[in-house]
């Protein structure tokens, strides 16, 4: 696609100040992921300490029940749960893209099968069957992605297939299939410009349910318990009692405002990625 | 007959989606590397001899040809027979029945109730659009949909169960206090009011979001602005003509986000140690208790697609535009 459509984009969402904050937040977090050996000062597999300590100078946010430092935990943990969000949200934008765009091309049979299928994936309670398809295949970090990717690609599946089936009806691509240009010179061209920037703004949603799954999943014992993502913080602070006791402040606090501040930085910026895309949205909203 | 029609293509959608997940649920400890023994029957296959094992396999069938076991397989479970759980000594289906009774009331409460909010707040929103009211509400909800939905019910365990001793930290009654009548009833609505709460502070959001959007459009709508023009009193209008005519998108949401409900359930009755289904299936996740795993998932899902089918039925009652549509 041309870059001055490019810099609209980019003018566009950053211009609006929900857009804005958003991708603040992101960046943020990227910068913490990646610097996070240098921001956190302890290794979060070493016991370094008693277990079950306060917070004090040396210790932000007290230890756990092992004794490792739970700030350092939590910052890495920011790679963890990043990263599952981010590759289960693109691998099932990868599926969707497929599905919707042969979808949405082709028609006919193989389009109603295939939407037979989203629908019966769709009615399905998906944190119960992840739950279960979790425990067969076993904690880990692959597993987990897997897990969540194999069921979240039904919903973009659908509005890819839609936004395919608007382009299809478009001049351009008629014109081009009379004067007999072959399928996949219509589908790079003509096709695949105008799928991409709706495939973003899903992309960015669904990274942001993800995380939130991802959490859940971790919650109840089937995060890889080897890298600890913000979720399996949570299970043990749960398994331990914190909740008991007011080490709930450090233990149990942080990691919930953490997951909530960049599930957050996703949603806002994929709302405005939205509304850019979406012209009669801005109007809607006064 | 359009609804007949209408109703008979989603019946034959149901069946099949019921017939995936059973096979799904035959395949999967079939498929896994390993022998299906250690998923089917909780056997520590390394210390048997082969002709231990063989006896194993024999008894829970897993000799027979892969029909044969399919066949077995779906006529037990239409006869409501989940099988035996291997850790907790008991047939499943007796765990289903003790358990379940409690995510239904849980649910049910929930969905009562966070239809009604969100279709108050909703409708605030809507009749208020861009003041700070509505500004207010949708930032709420959108921080609201952004927690964790286990870590709200943590937060409200440590603040009001733990640290202020307001409600009970676990359970759905108090054990061997053998509490009678009145005094049993107000004892299980102490326990389940935190719970309550974690659950609808999640489930709000949809409704409330669905009505905005629908209350919204509808305010657009010609005869509203005749009804203003006419003079009719803004109660009137809110209340008679733009909130009714609003409800029927809800009405969808009502039903299909029952599945929605009863996965976080899941999480959330974990977090409360409260006894219905969905703590059962952590408990089957945490000993590995693989036919119990099954057996809820099965439940929870089946339960679902009975509401989406209750829905179906009733929605073209509600708008007698969608059976035609679809006819």
């Amino acid at each position: 696609m041309d870059k001055e459509k490019w810099r609209s984009y980019w003018k566009t969402l950053t211009s609006s100040n929900l857009g804005l904050i958003g991708i603040g937040i992101l960046i943020t977090f990227f910068f913490i992921a990646i610097f996070a050996p240098l921001i956190a000062p302890y290794d979060p597999s070493e016991r370094i300490a008693p277990p079950l300590m306060k917070p004090n100078g040396s210790f932000l946010l007290g230890t756990n029940d092992v004794g490792q430092d739970i700030f350092s935990e939590l910052i890495y943990g920011t790679r963890v749960s990043l990263l599952i969000g981010i590759i289960a949200a693109l691998i099932s934008i990868v599926i969707g893209c497929l599905v919707g765009v042969v979808s949405g091309y082709f028609g006919g049979k193989i389009d109603s099968l295939l939407m037979r299928f989203v629908d019966l994936i769709l009615v399905i309670p998906f944190l119960p069957l992840m739950i279960l398809m979790a425990a067969f295949v076993g904690p880990s970090f692959w597993n987990i992605i897997l897990v969540i990717s194999i069921i979240s690609w039904a919903s973009p599946a659908r509005v890819i297939r839609s936004q395919v089936l608007t382009l299809k009806t478009k001049g351009f691509v008629e014109a081009a299939k009379s004067i007999g240009t072959n399928i996949s010179t219509i589908l790079r061209v003509h096709i695949l410009p105008g799928v991409i920037p709706i495939a973003l703004a899903q992309f960015v949603m669904a990274a942001s349910h993800s995380i939130l799954i991802e959490a859940s999943l971790s919650f109840l014992g089937l995060g890889d318990p080897f890298t600890k993502s913000w979720g399996t913080t949570l299970y043990y602070a749960q398994a331990r009692g914190a909740f008991l006791t007011d080490s709930w402040i450090w233990w149990i606090l942080p990691p919930g405002l953490l997951i909530t501040a960049l599930v957050v930085g996703f949603a806002l910026t994929g709302f405005s990625m939205e509304e850019i895309l979406n012209p009669r949205l801005r109007k809607g909203r006064s | 007959m359009y609804k007949f029609k209408f109703l008979y293509s989603k019946m034959i959608q149901y069946v099949l989606v019921i017939f995936l997940i059973l096979t799904l649920n035959f395949l999967l400890p079939r498929l896994m590397p390993g022998s299906p023994l250690a998923y089917l029957a909780g056997e520590d296959v390394g210390l048997m001899t082969s002709e231990e094992k063989q006896k194993i396999l024999d008894k829970h069938g897993l000799n027979d040809s892969i029909t044969t076991q399919y066949i077995d397989y779906l006529s037990n479970i239409f006869t409501g027979d989940f099988g035996f759980s291997y850790q907790q000594k008991v047939p499943i289906s007796d765990l289903i029945e003790d358990r379940l009774p409690w995510t239904l009331l849980l649910t049910g409460l929930n969905l009562v109730i966070s239809t009604i909010l969100g279709v108050i707040f909703g409708a605030m929103a809507a009749w208020k659009r861009g003041t700070k009211t509505d500004i207010n509400l949708l930032t709420g909800f959108m921080f609201l949909s952004a927690m964790p939905s286990f870590w709200i019910g943590m937060i409200l365990v440590s603040l009001f169960a733990s640290k202020l001793g307001w409600f009970p930290v676990f359970g759905a009654e108090t054990a061997w206090a053998d509490y009678q009548g009145m005094e049993r009833l107000l004892d299980i609505g102490h326990h389940m009011i935190l719970p309550l709460i974690t659950l609808i502070l999640i489930s709000v959001t949809t409704t409330f979001m669905t009505m905005r959007y629908s209350m919204l459009n509808v305010l657009g709508e010609d005869y509203i602005q005749m009804a203003k023009a006419k003079g009719v009193k803004e109660k009137t209008i809110k209340y008679k003509h733009a909130m009714r005519n609003a409800l029927l998108p809800v009405a969808t949401v009502f039903m299909l986000s029952l599945g929605f409900m009863l996965g976080g359930a899941t999480v959330i009755e974990t977090v409360f140690a409260y006894p219905g289904i969905g703590r059962l299936m952590f408990e089957a996740v945490v000993s590995r208790d693989y036919p119990l795993i099954q057996a809820t998932f099965l439940i929870i899902t089946f339960s679902v697609i009975i509401a989406n089918f209750i829905a179906d039925i009733l929605y073209p009652l509600l708008d007698p535009k969608v059976g035609k549509e679809n006819g």
